[in-house]
């Protein structure tokens, strides 16, 4: 099962967490475009600054938790990691509470912001547990240490099943298993495997198996032949931000994580302090995060008119923020996405 | 490295593991033009399958020979048991070090221009270990290594090139936020040697950023280090960026012997056959090994008639864009080195 759905058409509770930085800005920017295009969600907008549990460690506010535990869905904001050893980081620690298996990035060359790569439209699809960042790491003698890479069939085999059922309901074609088999034959083996067994249960979805080494060669040649592609934790990290890259960085990429007690949608850039409370900020990454929540609670309608004037002001280049080379301000470009909304709603 | 003594008539014997895919059809390329160059050079071809002996036999010969020229090697088997072949042979002849010079050929299609990256990965461990266990049912256990004495080996290496080459900058890319014991060891030992070179910059990134920066912003590099995933992912960018998998050669050196071979080590089994394979990158590895073998003229001569080939009369194959066959491609570097060619030797 890929997460809950919820299809009723009654207005429905989202947590929101708007963040630190220039987090708030663009959250408020998201919440004014969807008052515009009369989106049936209340806000519920929760603080995840640490505090001290009864057991005397740091951790998420339990009320935040709450939250997002009876809603099922969140929209996120950048987070500051705190400094100082010891300290998970918020964002796993988000991961980890709501069992975020997956993450998804789609990347999408805009129009109207020129960059190398004209026509990509790939999706990443990351497994979000495990992997590389099991963080069981060991000096086995001095100077010689060692990192495991933890691969389960469960956890493979979900993410798998994610890819080919996204696939499937966003009308794509093809998914690609990017994978190291060759070298780690029995981990990304695993995987593989996974990936396989879960291909046959989809025969309308086009299935191919790629060494990472050669997804990066060609990824950077012709993006365009890829569609959707479903790997291991580092190799999404790693995959999904060359492909951001390619598009123009990360204020213009949404991302995703679904889990299985919620969904939560977050921009992927830093909290941005230089720019911080300057009404300088682009929201346009935390919009599309925002879009693709609206899609994932069948909220097809609301997310298209949202989306297509988000691209539309960008393309019209009137109102661009410094990021995109423009001298826009935050509400300014805000405001020119609502009118067109207005414009567009009946 | 070593290098090797010369025979007498001052030639010198090389191994040749043509490989898999379009390896041995690369391979005839770069005897052909080796002859017409007189090259200096006898190979002893040793043709890898899937015996164990085929690749004890190879090591024999590289380790006599002190140097080899390689294509990449199929290991068909999907079994767990049987290990890459071209991992063991550079954990065999300890081959700790991969040298991938990326430098943009003029005149050539590609994403980014004027890029000139030298990419120094580990080549004997880290993700590459192959230690993998399953602990229970339906959970593999897969060990990254990294130790001090490798990470100081290549640390020392990169900064010693750089040193020589003349290059200003060393980045060290790691993933030592998450990795913090294994890629902490790797960044923590480069940034002990950065200070043996304080006329050296030393910075570091990681991955996931490189790869961002290098789609977007690639002339910031210089010379990289790294553990052997990660040289795997940037080494296949930066090629990617700069025209593809035919293009550049790359170098692997331990203390004994050195091996090169094609950049980006594929098979290109798609492509065997059909003569369309890119012979630039076999063709630059076998120049790169004539300059480690000393026979630097021969290189020269042949280096030059490439850039001729590719840079000014655009002889490029379909991977490049072009229409040529890899024989046109051959037979234009043998005819420019037929004119060049006066021999002052
Ligand atoms: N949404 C945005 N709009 C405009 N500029 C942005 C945005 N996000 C990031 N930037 C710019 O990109 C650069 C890097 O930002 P980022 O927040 O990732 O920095 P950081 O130092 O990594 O912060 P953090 O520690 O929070 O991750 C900054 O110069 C910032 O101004
Ligand atoms: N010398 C070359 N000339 C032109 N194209 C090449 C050359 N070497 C590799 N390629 C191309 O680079 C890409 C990656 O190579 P390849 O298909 O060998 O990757 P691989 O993942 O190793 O697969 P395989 O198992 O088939 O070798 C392919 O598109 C291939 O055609
Ligand atoms: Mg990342
Ligand atoms: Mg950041």
């Amino acid at each position: 099962a890929v997460g809950s759905r919820l299809y009723s058409s009654e207005v429905k509770k989202c947590t929101i967490i708007p963040g630190d930085g220039i987090g708030p800005e663009i959250s408020a920017a998201v919440q004014k475009i969807f008052a515009a295009a009369k989106v049936p969600i209340e806000w519920e907008s929760v603080d995840v600054t640490p505090v001290r549990g009864p057991d005397g460690k740091f951790g998420i506010p339990q009320s935040a938790i709450d939250s997002v535990n009876r809603n099922k869905i969140g929209l996120k904001g950048p987070l500051m990691t705190p400094v100082g050893k010891g300290h998970r980081s918020l964002n796993l620690a988000l991961r980890k509470e709501f069992n975020l298996y997956a993450n998804v990035r789609p990347c999408r060359s805009l129009e109207g912001y020129k960059t190398l790569y004209d026509h990509v439209d790939v999706v990443t699809i990351r497994e979000n547990t495990e992997g590389e960042y099991s963080g069981i790491e060991h000096e086995i003698v001095d100077g010689v240490v060692q990192s495991i890479k933890l691969i389960t069939e469960d956890a493979s085999r979900r993410v798998a099943e994610f890819a080919f059922q996204y696939t499937k309901e966003n009308k794509r074609h093809k998914v690609t298993a990017v994978h190291k088999a060759n070298i780690m034959r029995m981990s990304d083996g695993l995987f593989l495997r996974c990936c396989r067994d879960m291909a046959e249960k989809y025969p309308d979805v086009k299935f191919e198996e790629k060494y990472l080494d050669t997804v990066c060669l060609n990824m950077v040649q012709d993006p365009t032949q890829y569609d959707v592609l479903v790997m291991p934790n580092l190799y999404g990290d790693i995959l999904s931000d060359m492909c951001a890259g390619l598009v123009g960085g990360l204020g213009l990429t949404p991302s995703g994580n679904i889990g299985l007690n919620g969904a939560l949608f977050e921009s992927v850039h830093g909290t941005a302090p230089d720019i911080a409370g300057k009404d300088l900020a682009n929201p346009t990454a935390l919009l599309l995060s925002a879009v693709m929540m609206l899609r994932y609670m069948n909220l097809n309608k609301h997310a298209d008119i949202i989306e297509s004037s988000c691209f539309a002001t960008i393309k019209e280049a009137k109102f661009l923020t410094g990021d995109l080379g423009g001298k826009a301000k935050c509400s300014e470009f805000t405001n020119a996405i609502c009118e067109k909304i207005a414009a567009a709603s009946p | 490295a070593a290098i090797p003594v010369a025979l007498y008539g001052g030639r010198h014997a090389v191994t040749m593991l043509p490989g898999g895919g379009i390896g041995p059809e690369l391979m005839g390329y770069v005897r052909e033009v080796f002859k017409y160059a007189g090259a200096p050079v006898d190979f002893e071809v040793v043709e890898i399958g899937d015996e164990n002996t085929d690749l004890e036999y190879a090591l024999t010969s590289i380790k006599r020979n002190g140097v080899a020229i390689k294509g990449n090697i199929e290991t068909k088997s999907e079994s767990a048991s049987v290990v890459s072949r071209n991992v063991a042979i550079r954990n065999e002849l300890d081959l700790f070090v991969n040298v991938l010079h990326c430098k943009s050929y003029p005149g050539v299609p590609a994403r980014q221009k004027d890029i000139d990256i030298v990419i120094i990965r580990q080549n004997t461990e880290g993700e590459y270990a192959m230690l993998e266990h399953e602990s229970v049912d339906g959970v593999i256990e897969s060990m990254k290594v990294v130790t001090t004495s490798n990470s100081d080996r290549v640390a020392r290496f990169a900064f010693e090139y750089a040193k020589k080459n003349g290059r200003k900058k060393v980045t060290t890319i790691h993933k030592a936020n998450i990795m913090k014991l294994s890629d902490g060891l790797f960044l923590e030992t480069s940034k002990r040697i950065a200070k043996d070179y304080p006329e050296i910059e030393h910075n570091d990134m990681i991955i996931d950023n490189c790869c961002m920066q290098l789609v977007s912003k690639p002339h910031q590099f210089d010379v990289m280090i790294m553990t052997n995933l990660y040289g795997s992912i940037v080494s296949n960018v930066v090629c990617g960026l700069i025209g593809g998998a035919g293009l550049l050669s790359g170098k692997n050196y331990g203390d004994h012997y050195a091996i090169f071979e094609p950049g980006t080590r594929n098979t290109g089994t798609a492509i065997a056959g059909k003569n369309i394979a890119n012979p630039i990158a076999m063709l630059s590895a076998s120049v790169a090994m004539l300059k480690h073998l000393g026979h630097t003229q021969h290189a020269e001569l042949i280096q030059r008639a490439i850039e001729k080939t590719i840079c000014e009369e655009k002889i490029h194959t379909p991977d490049l864009g072009g229409t040529a066959k890899s024989t046109d491609v051959v037979q234009r570097i043998i005819d420019n080195i037929l004119q060049a060619d006066i021999r002052p030797w």
